[in-house]
């Protein structure tokens, strides 16, 4: 392993739990990405109008008819609003699978395999880890096209090494483990240790990995959207800050209110409550040390 | 007198535990009154098991614990220092009281040489220039034995023996009044531990300051400290000198700890302290020993013992230490044999005490007496001087129905089990039998004690087995059966005459082992009688040799079998069997 | 640190070996790239695409072609923007320095106050001052930094003026004075940069303090408590000095978040830096700007890289010998 890489293992940035009652953050982050998914499942039923449907004059002020106005071309804000909760869990749920599916893959097979094959694809792991990641996705979205399987998969592709270098460590660790070694001395072979000890232990991992992933796939398939390289059809936050931001002007009036700020609103809260149910978990299933 | 240099009396260190498993945040009672005074010069070594709260003491008397989690007091040349602010704290430390911690290998910045670190302290409490500082470091490091390359090593770069040098030389370094020393020898081979208990002593010589060794290494506190004082659960249970303490433990505790120790000098087997050491949170009501001390009573449980001076040496137990279960007074007993009037003479004089929860071997050739000891200790043979005390009381004094009582507590097993047991009865009538004669309980609970007691001995309690008869058993079954029938009514103390004299090697191990095993467990005095000296230092605590009637010398069972006193001693050791070699050249 | 060089330098080919593979072995070939069906100018014609094959060289072997990229590539050459016309060579050193002056500005900005603010902060642990900016850098480090930018962008320059809405100088201006020019640069430089620097400043915040915290609960923090130094000692030359190792071990990773930060703060802001070149050439489909930009950037990273390695090395003597042997 590079020093590089050692490194970070010694790095903390996730914050120490305070005093505070424990868990309350995580409590709220699970109930907000409970709520998202309720509105992105009831949209059909929530939402007044069809959001692609142009229900309303263009660039309407908010109205009983349009609670958050509509856009440039006459579409109900809110409408669009509600079905984006869609884009932005599946975009989160399938690149989160995807990321934790490809970094449990990796990690397994290099920690359980060791030797030159380990040594390879943790350099592989290096190397996408060095690599700047936003121009390598615009460059990945450039020739794949843009559409909701693609920023899946891009982000997918992207995301999986942090994944397979935790796995892999945790892995490692687990076969070194003296009740490992001492299940094969009473005979025990790769399936049964793998059942046995070593998925139980990576099971907390993958749990929370897939929810820190989601969180990091939800901002990207909405970055990528803002930059124009999602899906140009999908109703998604990050396409309608684009055309919101694209109309000259914007700023001036107090449009923003009710165009901008709620899609940012609701990106940032999902991002967020993600991030916090991600904290919790993992507090919960990696206890720190007891103090000395 | 004057004053102590450090006195420290009646410190608390309580912190708050942290609710790192989701429960309350309760607090930890790591030093619960702990008093002790030290004169300038003076070295005490405090002792005890991990979690005992000695590091604690360490750490407050340098003021490092959060602030209000400290109160008692420490005095330091007169100086309060409990409740000082950080501020004030700052210039003592290391100045005047410093300390060299217990994990060395984590204890220097590793980002600093190890030069600068020895030197650090010096340029901030004697405002020393850095050329100063350094030269100075350097002569603390020739101290210690480290060389100039070692100032100039990174902490990564020294062995763990390195790193506790350079810990004593930055201790050192401005030649602070007292000096704690926190567990110096952990970790280390048995070579660097020698060496750095010697450099210890040295510095101690050479410097005269006040040190205060804080170690779970017994060894270690008798040879750098003249006094010690045992640490459990917070409190000091015993403080004497080094010398006291540890050859003649008073306290329970010190007492089992000691058993629990390695020790070249001794070939008996190593024995834990039965039980579990208390959660500090939650220690246990009255004397906190008492869940695992063999002798505690109700006020144990209900009071906390005060430490207070018994012979010499401060003692926190409400019996006042180990119980004296047993004491002989200048016993004589003489028959008159073969009827013509010819008196031959047993016992000579002979006192002894044996102490709760101890060993006592009494050794001797046929002929020397020590049969008749045995019987007269328990009361089956009346002395014609002399007095025999059980218990605190005189078993001459005693009635018939005390007597009777007294059988309860003193039990004898004889050498002979076929002698001793009716072959007409069955197991289970063996060993009922003095429960039957002491008409204790139900019917039932008689029969249960008799399995409980059988499986105490390792026997089967089964029916078939129950209904087996002397005939049908092994020499070894059989004895196992008497001790069964000693035990069935818990008795507190048991004299063997020569338990295992008639069984083949192979059974002497196992019942000698299991006497033991159940003397530990139950906490009981053993007297073992018995003339095979290769047998008994296995399990003796303490070793008495009987020659003609009369004690010739009595010790620590590691004295006596590497250092005999007496020429017959020496002579049993020369005649004691030995395979090859080994024994006949201790 | 022979050993680390060689691994960057592998690193690089990969990203030069990637740039030059994706566009020949994802779907469609590099041509269909060059000239998207959804363009006007898509070449339908057989022969005209031979022609223009030719001109590419897309019809010589692979390894020939991987020559002429790899060579092209050390000399500077990545051929030309479709959209624009030019040298991609010529606009990446038009844009890479206002990039470099947003990303420097905010790293180095995030970074002092990161160091300071965390510092502190895990000194009074538990304070409210703690848990305050705590709490707050947990939101601004999650929050993306699109949004973070158009709130500031909707109060300083919307509603309150203070600052231009866009742009990284005032368009047709010509400047009497160096000062004056200056001054325009920072006056459109400082929404971005703050944008920037809030979004890395929570990490750096949270990196610093929750390290620093571990190591105030080091062993030889204790001792140097008993040794009797004076607190600033304690805080700055013994918990700080060894914050740092861990802290620009991560500045690398540092490096790549400002340059994520800065694509989208560069196309919020319409600042002239490589973000904005990406982002005007993926609207256009100018692919190589795209892969101009994608090598330059990893470039700029893997140099960060390596220089917090180097610099990690001076700092922590463990590191240090490791690399001499």
């Amino acid at each position: 392993m590079s020093t590089l890489s050692r490194m970070s293992l010694r790095i903390r940035v996730r914050p120490l739990r305070s005093a505070s009652a424990p868990g309350v953050e995580t409590t709220l982050g699970a109930v907000v990405v409970v709520l998202f998914a309720l509105v992105a499942l009831a949209a059909p039923l929530l939402a007044p109008y069809d959001p692609h449907a142009f229900s309303g004059q263009p660039l309407e002020r908010p109205s009983p008819a349009h609670p958050l106005g509509t856009n440039d071309a006459g579409q109900d804000i809110l409408s669009e609003l509600l079905y984006g909760a869609r884009i932005s869990l599946a975009a989160g749920l399938g690149a989160a699978l995807g990321t934790v599916a490809l970094g449990l893959l990796v990690g397994a097979i290099a920690g359980y395999a060791g030797g030159p094959l380990d040594l390879l694809l943790m350099r592989l792991v290096d190397v996408m880890l060095t690599l700047p990641r936003l121009p390598f996705l615009i460059l990945l979205a450039a020739f794949l096209g843009s559409g909701l399987v693609q920023t899946m998969t891009i982000i997918s592709l992207l995301f999986w090494p942090a994944t397979a270098r935790v796995i892999r460590a945790q892995v490692q660790s687990q076969r070194q483990r003296g009740y490992v070694r001492m299940a094969r001395n009473f005979g025990a072979g790769t399936g049964y240790v793998l059942r046995r000890h070593i998925l139980p232990s990576i099971a907390p991992l993958i749990a929370f990995g897939l929810v820190a992933a989601a969180g990091r796939a939800v901002a990207m398939e909405a970055g990528l959207a803002f930059l124009g390289l999602g899906d140009p059809t999908a109703k998604s936050w990050g396409l309608m800050m684009r055309f919101a931001l694209n109309l000259p002007g914007l700023l001036l009036t107090d449009r923003w209110l009710w165009w901008l700020l709620p899609p940012g609103l609701c990106i940032t809260l999902l991002i967020l409550a993600l991030s916090y149910l991600g904290m919790g978990l993992e507090e919960r299933w990696q206890p720190r040390l007891r103090r000395r | 007198m004057t004053e102590p240099l450090l006195s420290v009396q009646d410190l608390h260190v309580h912190f708050l535990a942290e609710p790192a498993d989701g429960r309350g945040a309760g607090a930890v009672r790591a030093v619960d009154g702990v008093s002790f005074d030290l004169a300038a010069g003076q070295a005490l070594a405090i002792v005890g098991e991990t979690g005992s709260g000695k590091t604690s003491i360490g750490r407050a008397l340098l003021g490092l614990h959060p602030p209000g989690s400290t109160w008692g007091s420490i005095r330091l040349a007169g100086l309060e220092l409990v409740g000082s602010a950080e501020a004030e704290w700052r210039p003592l430390r290391w100045r005047r009281i410093a300390m060299a911690v217990q994990s060395a290998g984590t204890a220097f910045d590793p980002v600093y040489r190890i030069g600068e670190q020895i030197a650090e302290p010096m340029r901030e409490h004697l405002g020393l220039p850095a050329d100063e500082a350094a030269t100075r470091a350097g002569a603390l490091a020739r101290r210690v034995g480290l060389e100039a390359r070692h100032l100039r090593a990174y902490p990564h770069q020294l062995s763990g023996g390195e790193k506790q040098r350079a810990m004593l030389a930055m201790a050192l370094s401005c030649e602070p009044e007292v000096l704690i020393v926190d567990e110096p020898t952990s970790g280390q081979d048995v070579l660097s531990r020698a060496q750095l208990l010697d450099l210890l002593r040295q510095v101690r010589v050479e410097t005269g300051l006040c040190l205060i060794l804080i170690s779970h290494d017994l060894a270690a506190a008798a040879q750098v400290a003249e006094r010690v004082a045992v640490l459990y659960a917070g409190k000091l249970v015993e403080v004497g000198t080094a010398r006291e303490v540890l050859e003649q433990p008073r306290h329970p505790y010190t007492w089992g700890l000691l058993n629990a120790y390695p020790n070249m000098t001794t070939a008996r087997d190593l024995r834990g302290i039965r039980g579990h050491s208390p959660d500090p949170s939650d220690p246990p009501s009255g004397c906190r020993f008492h869940p695992r001390c063999t002798q505690a009573v109700d006020l144990c449980r209900q009071a906390k013992p005060p430490l207070v001076e018994i012979g010499g040496r401060l003692i926190a137990c409400h019996l006042g230490g180990l119980q004296t279960l047993l004491q002989a007074s200048d016993l004589r007993k003489a028959f008159s044999s073969n009827g013509k009037g010819e008196v031959v003479t047993a016992v000579r004089g002979v006192s002894l005490e044996v102490y709760e929860g101890e060993v006592v071997a009494l050794v001797g050739e046929t002929g020397s007496g020590k049969t008749t000891l045995g019987r007269l200790l328990v009361g089956l043979l009346d002395a014609d001087s002399g007095h025999v005390v059980f218990e605190g009381q005189d078993l001459a004094a005693l009635n018939g129905r005390e007597r009777k009582a007294l059988r309860r507590r003193i039990q004898f097993v004889a050498q002979d089990p076929f002698d001793a047991i009716s072959p007409r009865l069955t197991v289970a009538a063996i060993v009922r039998e003095p429960l039957d004669v002491q008409r204790f309980g139900s019917v039932p609970e008689r029969a249960k004690k008799v399995r409980d007691a059988l499986r105490a001995v390792g026997l089967p309690a089964e029916p078939p087995f129950l209904e087996r008869r002397a005939h049908e058993l092994s020499g070894g079954q059989l004895q196992r059966v008497a001790i069964a029938r000693a035990l069935v009514l818990d008795p507190k103390m048991i004299v063997a005459d020569e338990p295992v004299s008639m069984l083949d090697a192979s059974e002497q191990a196992k019942v000698i082992n299991l006497l033991k095993e159940v003397q530990s467990e139950r906490g009981m005095g053993l007297l073992l009688v018995s003339h095979d000296l290769a047998l008994v230092r296995k399990v003796a605590d303490r070793i008495l040799v009987m020659r003609q009637g009369q004690v010739v010398e009595g010790g620590p069972a590691s004295r006596v079998v590497t250092r005999p006193q007496h020429e017959y001693t020496h002579a049993l050791l020369q005649a004691a069997p030995a395979l090859g070699w080994e024994v006949g050249q201790v | 640190m022979r050993a680390r060089i060689t691994s960057y330098l592998v690193t690089l080919w990969v990203v030069l070996t990637l740039n030059f593979l994706l566009p020949r072995l994802l779907p469609g070939d590099p041509l269909a790239a060059l000239l998207d069906p959804q363009s006007s100018d898509y070449v339908f014609d057989a022969e005209v695409r031979a022609a223009l094959e030719a001109c590419y060289g897309l019809d010589r072997p692979l390894l020939v072609q991987y020559g002429a990229y790899l060579r092209g590539a050390v000399t500077g050459d990545l051929g030309q923007s479709i959209r624009l016309n030019e040298p991609v060579g010529e606009l990446l050193t038009g844009h890479l320095p206002w990039t470099l002056l947003l990303t420097g500005s905010a790293l180095g900005l995030a970074s002092l106050v990161g160091l300071l603010g965390g510092a502190e902060a895990a000194w009074r642990r538990g304070s409210a001052a703690d848990r305050l900016l705590t709490a707050v850098s947990v939101v601004t480090s999650n929050a993306p930094v699109y949004f973070l930018g158009m709130m500031l962008l909707i109060v300083f320059g919307a509603e309150l003026g203070w600052f231009p809405l866009a742009g990284g100088r005032t368009p047709f201006s010509h400047y009497d004075s160096i000062p004056a020019a200056t001054a325009d640069v920072v006056k459109h430089l400082v929404l971005p940069a703050l944008t920037l620097t809030l979004s890395l400043l929570g990490i750096q915040f949270l990196l610093v303090r929750n390290n620093m915290v571990a190591i105030l609960g080091e062993d030889f923090m204790l001792v140097a408590r008993a040794k009797g130094l004076k607190p600033a000692r304690l805080k700055w030359r013994h918990a700080l000095r060894n914050t740092l190792l861990p802290f620009v071990a991560h500045l690398a990773a540092q490096a790549g978040l400002a340059i994520t930060g800065a694509v989208f703060i560069e196309t919020l802001f319409q600042y002239p830096g490589m973000g904005r070149l990406i982002f005007e050439a993926v609207g256009a489909r100018d692919y190589p700007v795209i892969q101009g930009v994608f090598l330059l950037v990893a470039i700029v990273v893997l140099t960060a890289n390596l220089l917090a390695d180097w610099l990690n090395t001076r700092l922590d003597p463990r590191l240090a010998e490791e690399v001499s042997r």
